[in-house]
C-alpha cells in the first residue's frame, strides 16, 4: 500500500471515528421501507414499555404509510426531557418525541402547535395548553396517585374494606403496622419520582380541592409554597414518615425497585399512577391488588389525574408533514391504543374508544375507579405532573421530588421545605 | 554510607544570550511548527469554551428565553448567598477531602504490598486496577444493587444480626457511600502511580540504608516516602480533579439526593442549573467559580507537594 494509500485510509478511519463520535443515541432502530420521508422519533422505555412495544407500535404505522421511515432514538434514562434538551442544544432535535414537557423545551419556539381542527378526535383537545396552544397531543389521562394495596395484608390486619376517610387511612396504617408491615411503599433513587406520589396526593385534598386553579395562581405570585393549605400537605407526609409508616430506607429505591417491593410485599399500600395496573396484572398477585383512592379528611370523593403525554413535532422538522401525519397516526390507531392500555395500562382521553376486552383486575379497578370520578364531577390535577401552563417552572420538579423527600426524611420540617420551594421558585421565574 | 537525598534545586537562571537565541527565527518556526496543531485545538476546546462561559456568566442566558440581557457581575453576586451552591460546595469539598485521603492511604500501603516480582503479585495488581478501566456508570450500577436496602451488603449485616443500614437514604450516610464508591474505583490508579514510584527507588539506597542499621521503619521514612513524593503529587491532583468533577456516579447513584442537595456536588449543579432549569448564564458562572477552585487547588497542591519532592 503506497504512503498517499495509507494516509487516505487513515484520514477516512478518522473521519469515520469522528463521525461515528457524533451520532445520536446508540440505540437506534430504522422503520418503514426505503423511500419516503425519515423522520426520527424520540421514545423511551420503562419496564411497561420495552423495545418490543416500541418497535411494534411503529412498524404498525410505517406499514400503513409507507411513505414515511422512522428512526426511533431511545432517551438514556426516563428523563426524556432532559435527553431532548440535549438534542436540541447539538442541533439534532427529534422530528417527534413522546411525553417531553413542552414547557421545559421551549414549547413556542420549538415545538408544532396542533391546530383545532387536527384535534377533533380528542376528548380533551385543549388538555395542557400553554398559553392557549396545544403543543402536545392530549392522548391519555393517567390517574396520579392511586393507592393500590394487598388484600391479603388488609385482611390478616383486621381491615375489611378501603378507607374513605383520611383518619381510616391512618388507622389502617396503625394496624398494618401492628402486624409487622410497612404501610406505605414510597422509593426514590436515581428517578426521585416515586417519592412525590403521597405529596401529589396531599396536595390534592389539602390544595386542590379548595383552589383547582392554585397552580395557575402560583404562577401569577398570588400564593405561595409557604401557605398553611401547602405545608399542611407537606406536614401530611411527614406524619406518615414519623409515624413510622414510611419505611425511610426505601428512598434508595428506584422505580424499578420501587415496584418490586411492592409486588414482593414489602409493603402493604403502594401509592402510585394508573400505569402501575399494566405491571400490577402481569405479576403473580394480581388477584390480591386492589385499588381505592387517597381518602380526604371528611370523605368526599377526590382524585388527582393528568391528561396529555401524548406525541410531539418538532416546529423546525425538515419533514414536517410526514412528522404531523406519523405522529397523529400513532396516537389514534387502534391498535396502538389497545397495546398502549394493556402494556402501560393508560386511559386513551379518544372519542368513542373503549379498552378492549379482557383486561386484567388490576387495571379493571384503576379504569373503574377513575370512571367514578369522572361521572362524580371529583377529578382534580396532579401536582408536579402538569405540564401545560399550569405546570411547576422549569427545574422546579427536582425541587419538589427533593423537598418531599426532606420531610420524609426529616432533613427539613414541612415549613422550612416549603420556603426552600419559594426560593426556588424565585430563581427559576 | 547514608543515602543523600537533595530536595528538588531551584531552576539556575540562564544567562540572557541563552534566553535570546532561544527566541531566535529559527526557533519560532520551529516552535510554530511543532506547537501550532496542539495551540490550534487547545485554543479552539479548551480556551474558546472558557472565553465563550465567561460570555455567558455575564447575562441571564436562557436558551428558551429570546431575551438575554446582560447582568454584569449579578450572577457571580448571587452565588455567594445561593443556598443551593454553597451546600454544593460543602459536598465537594467533603467528598474531595475523603478521595484525596483514602485511596492516597490505602493505595500506598497496597503498593507496599504489592512491590514484588511474580505471576501473584502481577495477577493482584491486574485486580485491583480493573475497577479503573470499568465505565462509571456501570461502577454505579452495580454498587447502588450492592448498597441497595434490599442489596448484598444489608443482607450480610441482616444475617449478622446487625440490621440493614440506609447505606443511600440516610442523609448522613449517603455522601459517605458515594465518595467510598469513588474511592474505590481510583484506589487502582493510586496503587499503580504508587509502584510505578516503588519500581524506580533504586535497590542500593535501601541497601545503604539497611547497613546504616535502619529498620523498615526508618527506611520507608528515609527512602521511600521522599522518593515516592512525585506519585504523591500526581495522585493528589488527580484525584483532587476527580472529586471536583465528580458527576457520572452522582447522577446514577443518587441523582443528588436523598432530599435537597445530600450529595450534589458543584458540577451536578452545574449540570441541574444549565440543562435543566434552562439558567445557563447563571449555571457558567457557577462553572467558572468551580473552574478557578479547581486551578487554585491543584496549583496550591503542585506547589506545596514538589517542595517535598527530592532528586538523586
Amino acid at each position: 500500500m503506497s504512503h498517499t494509500r495509507r494516509s487516505a485510509l487513515a484520514v477516512a478511519l478518522g473521519a469515520l471515528l469522528a463521525v461515528g463520535g457524533c451520532t445520536v443515541g446508540d440505540d437506534t432502530t430504522d422503520s418503514g421501507s426505503g423511500g419516503g420521508a425519515e423522520i426520527t422519533f424520540l421514545t423511551f422505555e420503562t419496564p411497561n414499555l420495552t423495545p418490543q412495544y416500541w418497535d411494534a407500535a411503529i412498524k404498525r404505522i410505517t406499514d400503513k404509510h409507507t411513505d414515511i421511515r422512522v428512526k426511533k432514538l431511545v432517551a438514556p434514562s426516563a428523563d426524556r426531557t432532559g435527553y431532548a434538551k440535549q438534542l436540541l442544544a447539538s442541533g439534532q432535535f427529534p422530528d417527534v418525541m413522546l411525553a417531553v414537557s413542552p414547557a421545559e423545551i421551549g414549547a413556542a419556539t420549538n415545538l408544532y402547535a396542533w391546530q383545532p381542527g387536527e384535534l377533533g378526535e380528542f376528548l380533551e383537545p385543549t388538555g395542557g395548553a400553554i398559553d392557549g396552544k396545544v403543543y402536545q397531543l392530549p392522548t391519555n389521562t393517567q390517574t396520579i396517585p392511586n393507592v393500590y394495596y394487598r388484600k391479603s395484608m388488609f385482611t390478616e390486619a383486621g381491615i375489611t374494606a378501603p378507607p374513605t376517610t383520611y383518619a381510616e387511612l391512618l388507622d389502617a396504617s396503625a394496624k398494618l403496622k401492628a402486624k409487622g408491615h410497612t404501610p406505605f411503599v414510597v422509593g426514590g433513587g436515581k428517578e426521585a419520582f416515586p417519592s412525590v406520589l403521597p405529596l401529589t396526593a396531599t396536595v390534592a385534598t389539602e390544595v386542590y380541592r379548595q383552589r383547582k386553579d392554585w397552580m395557575d395562581k402560583r404562577r401569577a405570585g398570588d400564593v405561595t409554597f409557604t401557605d398553611p393549605a401547602f405545608v399542611k400537605a407537606l406536614s401530611l407526609v411527614r406524619d406518615l414518615s414519623t409515624q413510622g409508616y414510611i419505611d425511610r430506607k426505601m428512598i434508595s429505591l428506584d422505580y424499578a425497585a420501587t415496584e418490586q417491593a411492592f409486588l414482593k410485599g414489602r409493603g402493604a399500600m403502594y401509592p402510585m399512577g394508573s400505569w402501575f395496573a399494566a405491571a400490577g396484572d402481569k405479576s403473580d398477585i394480581k388477584a390480591d391488588i386492589g385499588v381505592f383512592a387517597w381518602p380526604t379528611a371528611d370523605g368526599a370523593p377526590l382524585l388527582p389525574a393528568y391528561t396529555g403525554g401524548g406525541l410531539e413535532v418538532s416546529a423546525k422538522s425538515k419533514n414536517l408533514e410526514a412528522a404531523k401525519k406519523f405522529a397523529l397516526a400513532f396516537q389514534l390507531d387502534k391498535d396502538n391504543l389497545d397495546n398502549s392500555v394493556r402494556s402501560d395500562a393508560l386511559f386513551p382521553a379518544i372519542k368513542g374508544y373503549s379498552p378492549p376486552a379482557g383486561l386484567g383486575p388490576v387495571f379493571t379497578a384503576t379504569y373503574e375507579l377513575w370512571q367514578k370520578h369522572v361521572a362524580g364531577k371529583s377529578i382534580v390535577k396532579a401536582f408536579s405532573w402538569e405540564t401545560g401552563s399550569d405546570s411547576l417552572l422549569p427545574g422546579m420538579t427536582a425541587k419538589v421530588y427533593a423537598a418531599t423527600q426532606d420531610v420524609i426524611l426529616g432533613k427539613a420540617t414541612p415549613e422550612k421545605a416549603a420556603e426552600r420551594l419559594d426560593t426556588e421558585w424565585s430563581k427559576a421565574a | 554510607m547514608t543515602a543523600q537525598l537533595a530536595t528538588r534545586p531551584a531552576r539556575a537562571a540562564a544567562p540572557a544570550a541563552v534566553r535570546r537565541r532561544r527566541w531566535s527565527p529559527e526557533k519560532l518556526l520551529h516552535f510554530g511548527v511543532f506547537a501550532a496543531p496542539g495551540l490550534l485545538v487547545y485554543g479552539c476546546f479548551v480556551l474558546l469554551p472558557i472565553l465563550v462561559s465567561v460570555g455567558y456568566s455575564l447575562t441571564n442566558y436562557n436558551p428558551f428565553n429570546p431575551d438575554t440581557e446582560f447582568v454584569g457581575l449579578r450572577n457571580y453576586k448571587l452565588l455567594f448567598t445561593d443556598e443551593e451552591f454553597l451546600t454544593s460546595l460543602r459536598v465537594t469539598t467533603v467528598l474531595t477531602v475523603i478521595l484525596v485521603v483514602a485511596p492516597n492511604v490505602a493505595g500506598l500501603l497496597i503498593a507496599l504490598l504489592l512491590d514484588k516480582k511474580g505471576p501473584f503479585y502481577n495477577a493482584w495488581r491486574a485486580v485491583f486496577f480493573i475497577p479503573v478501566v470499568l465505565s462509571s456508570v456501570v461502577v454505579s450500577v452495580v454498587w447502588t444493587r450492592l448498597l441497595a436496602d434490599d442489596g448484598a451488603i444489608n443482607q450480610v449485616l441482616g444475617w449478622a444480626g446487625i440490621g440493614s443500614v440506609g447505606w443511600l437514604s440516610e442523609p448522613g450516610i449517603a455522601l459517605y457511600s458515594l465518595a467510598w464508591i469513588m474511592a474505590w474505583q481510583m484506589l487502582g490508579f493510586c496503587v499503580v502511580v504508587y509502584l510505578a514510584g516503588l519500581q524506580s527507588v533504586p535497590q542500593e539506597l535501601y541497601e545503604a540504608a539497611s547497613i546504616d542499621g535502619a529498620g523498615a521503619l526508618a527506611r520507608f521514612r528515609n527512602v521511600t516516602w521522599p522518593l515516592v513524593a512525585p506519585a504523591l503529587t500526581i495522585n493528589t491532583v488527580v484525584m483532587l480533579i476527580t472529586a471536583f468533577k465528580a458527576y457520572d456516579h452522582i447522577q446514577v447513584i443518587t441523582n443528588g439526593g436523598p432530599g435537597t442537595g445530600t450529595t450534589a456536588t458543584v458540577a451536578f449543579v452545574v449540570l441541574q442549573t444549565g440543562f435543566t432549569a434552562n439558567r445557563q448564564g447563571y449555571a457558567s458562572a457557577m462553572a467558572l467559580v468551580m473552574l478557578v477552585i479547581i486551578a487554585t487547588a491543584s496549583a496550591l497542591a503542585l506547589k506545596l507537594l514538589r517542595r517535598r519532592e527530592v532528586e538523586l
